[in-house]
């Protein structure tokens, strides 16, 4: 077969190519065979008119995020690629078995923490890494919540190595997003595509709504009757605001701010235009800090003033838990290798990206050495904030990030510079391969569901190796492929 | 078939207990009609688990919480490749009856032709064996009728029997669930000198209004050696020849070698005790 006009001059260089095997020569794999196909067959004009469609589907739907610390204004569509990754089911199989190994481990391991830290007394984790994670809550000692399920909705992010090989580069076990993203791309790829998405047997992902409303009605404390489950978020203003809206209307269930919710005597109620309402689950995206201003955070506007009480008496039930954020605490992240085989007595997998820990002396020492050849990230922050990618930074970038190191060897954790797998995508200058990453959604309610694929993420800026959407990432629809 | 199998227990006691000892039958057998992908066992309190494999060849974990505790909750979640085994077009027919004698002797198969905790064989249930066998004389027919003659004649209930009901109290009432299909079933082929062993395992209910008994708990039939050919799974809650929609976990004289948890402990009884089982089919949605 020939090359397709828009590959001309497609190079993989030295990455893992998602669509093409070998060097030099482009040969597509298998399962992108009708990709490529299709792709062939469109003209330049076609092509635009189908994302101009895509854009304003966009528009249209509202799906916007907001870009803090930016000055020149900050609602922004997220920007969509129309060429979709496609990955075969005997991959995808291994994923998801290996997220589901890694949530079963990382539930295990909260239980664990706050009730009889077995893994502390075995050696196998330092207490002080626990104790000194800003995201560990003393307040859920001893509690049991819900279904002994702490992290019911985890984003974990995976990328490809040179090789091809999955890693895990960080679970997301408070507030992940994106998972309306994932669902939007699937609607606006059916429309573009209709023949070839037909043609080739995607695994559906339309289920998630519904089964992120069964997990929550899971847990619900009053088994007697239909469960009264909300989403409570920060409001208008938040980076997410509209996936908020988005799965509160897909689920039917009541989105809700902290001030529509009201602690009466150890149980939450819903002001509604009909009185009040008890409420049996909240699934809430808002950050332990901000919950409940009785415990956490006083100044905090966007809580619930009561809520961890009813909580912690057992009268409603939080998705996900208090204090999850100690599991996706990044130096925590370097042993839930350790864990799984603590807990589950089995090998890894999916492994872990190789971390250095700063507050190890020897790490330490390492990483200030080979700043330039490492990714520096901060080990409680998201969203590609506080980071320092070493060989695109400068002599200043690096001097202030071996101070912050010094200074909080607690607060920091370095990785290779990994060679991060690309896709092609279209850009400014036709098809150019981008770097990508990809956040499947775990569920875990009575059981672990995962919907196949999840959110591909990917770098638009050329040689990016950030796809955070607030760092000028854009996304994919993600295609699992269903084999007979 | 590639079948996803979700298995949660859990107790809860209205006091404190201790010294909870307990074993697990809950990892699915790898062999030639099955392969087990993978397995995974989690447990609450957190507690680390040992493996061995027993007499038969099952495999066991056992874990111990000397610990206080109020409650305990086990999940095994597993991922199981399964193979047609049969062919419905071609059963194993033509083994008389007679060549049955030659089978006493083998002692692989002397343990599943005698008494065992919950079967016996005397001269009552021989009775109602050999009535059932009739004209038959051939060794697949004749436990195929068996199969039948229990999904036909007993009722499926609930509530009338318990995990220590004996083959002889099922056979007389006529009542029970799968496990006591299987002991009723065992007794009567047994009675024959056919040799029949227990199986616990899971099945996937493939019919479009999930009218087949026995798919959301932990499962059990039988299976019998039908010389030349090997064994072959009888389901008499089903009245089912077992394929590919099966797993097994283990296999035994009866319940009492393969129960799926068993263990003892220090305290009062639970007040409070569930099981839920999902079978998926995970090789298409």
């Amino acid at each position: 077969m020939s090359i397709p006009r828009q590959f001309q001059g497609y190079s993989t260089e030295h990455f893992f190519d998602k669509m093409f095997s070998g060097n030099g020569e482009l040969r597509a794999r298998s399962h992108y065979e009708k990709i490529y196909q299709r792709l062939d067959r469109l003209t330049e004009t076609e092509i635009s008119e189908r994302r101009q469609q895509a854009d304003s589907s966009f528009l249209e739907h509202g799906i916007t995020f907001t870009v803090y610390g930016d000055e020149g204004g900050t609602e922004r569509i997220f920007p969509f690629d129309l060429i979709p990754r496609v990955i075969p089911e005997s991959e995808w199989n291994v994923v998801e078995n290996g997220l589901r190994q890694r949530i079963i481990a990382l539930n295990l391991f909260l239980n664990d923490i706050y009730h009889d830290r077995k893994i502390i007394k075995d050696k196998i984790i330092p207490e002080e890494i626990i104790n000194s994670s800003k995201n560990y809550r003393p307040e859920m000692v001893g509690f049991d919540p819900p279904q002994e399920v702490y992290a019911h909705i985890c984003g974990t992010d995976l990328i490809r190595d040179d090789q091809g090989n999955y890693l895990v580069l960080e679970d997301n076990a408070r507030c992940p997003s994106g998972a309306s993203y994932l669902l939007e791309n699937r609607e606006i790829m059916k429309r573009a595509f209709p023949q070839t998405f037909g043609g080739m047997s995607v695994r559906p992902v339309e289920a998630y709504p519904d089964l992120l409303l069964r997990t929550l009605e899971y847990l619900s404390p009053r088994k007697s009757q239909k469960p009264v489950c909300v989403l409570l978020t920060p409001g208008v203003y938040n980076s997410a605001y509209f996936e908020h809206t988005f799965l509160a209307r897909q689920m039917g269930i009541e989105i809700v701010e902290g001030k529509d919710l009201i602690a009466i005597d150890s149980c939450i109620y819903m002001r509604t235009t009909r009185g009040l309402v008890q409420v049996d689950v909240i699934y809430r995206r808002l950050d332990d800090d901000f919950l409940d201003p009785m415990v956490f955070r006083e100044e905090s506007m966007l809580g619930v003033a009561g809520l961890m009480d009813a909580y912690l008496k057992g009268n409603v039930a939080l998705a996900n838990a208090v204090g999850t954020g100690v599991a996706d605490d990044k130096v925590t992240y370097a042993y839930v290798p350790d864990m799984i085989k603590y807990y589950l007595n089995q090998e890894p997998i999916l492994s872990n990206v190789p971390t250095y820990l700063c507050w190890r002396d020897t790490d330490r020492a390492h990483v200030l050495e080979n700043l330039e050849n490492l990714v520096v990230k901060a080990a409680n922050e998201s969203g590609g904030y506080g980071m320092l990618i070493g060989n695109q930074s400068t002599l200043k970038e690096r001097d202030e990030f071996a101070r912050l190191i010094e200074a909080h060897p607690r607060e920091y954790i370095a990785q290779p510079i990994i060679s991060l797998s690309r896709h092609p995508t279209f850009c400014q200058e036709g098809i150019e391969g981008r770097h990508v990453d990809l956040r499947p959604f775990i569920l875990y309610g009575e059981d672990v569901e995962i919907v196949p694929g999840g959110l591909t993420r990917v770098a638009l800026k050329k040689g990016s190796l950030v796809v955070n959407s607030s760092q000028g990432g854009g996304s994919k629809d993600t295609w699992v492929l269903r084999e007979f | 078939m590639q079948l996803y199998v979700f298995h949660r227990t859990s107790y809860r006691y209205p006091g404190p207990v201790t010294e909870s000892y307990n074993e697990l039958r809950l990892h699915p057998l790898s062999n030639v009609w099955q392969k087990c992908l993978s397995s995974t066992l989690s447990i609450l309190p957190i507690c680390r688990t040992q493996s061995y494999l027993d007499l038969n060849g099952n495999i066991v974990h056992h874990f111990e919480l000397p610990e206080e505790h109020q409650k305990l909750v086990i999940e095994a979640r597993s991922l199981v490749e399964t193979s047609q085994r049969v062919d419905f077009n071609n059963f194993p027919y033509g083994v008389n009856l007679c060549s049955l004698s030659k089978m006493e002797v083998v002692p692989e198969y002397r343990d599943y032709l005698q008494s065992s905790s919950y079967v016996e064989i005397n001269p009552k249930v021989w009775r109602m064996a050999v009535d059932l066998q009739g004209e038959t004389k051939d060794v697949f027919q004749t436990a195929y009728q068996v199969m039948e003659f229990i999904y036909q004649n007993f009722e499926y209930c609930k509530s009338t029997t318990t995990v220590d009901t004996h083959a002889n109290e099922v056979l007389d009432i006529r009542r029970g669930v799968c496990q006591d299909f299987a002991h009723a079933a065992l007794a009567l082929c047994r009675c024959l000198g056919i040799p029949a062993r227990y199986v616990s395992g899971y099945f996937f209910d493939s019919t479009r209004d999930r009218r087949m008994r026995g798919a959301e708990a932990s499962h059990a039939w039988i299976e019998v050696m039908v010389q030349g050919h090997g064994w072959f799974g009888l389901d008499p809650t089903n009245n089912r020849v077992v394929d590919d929609t099966y797993v097994i976990l283990g296999t035994g004289r009866d319940y009492r070698d393969v129960a799926p948890i068993t263990g003892s402990y220090y305290g009062p009884r639970p007040h409070q005790f569930d099981v839920t089982v999902r079978v998926k089919r995970s090789d298409t949605c």
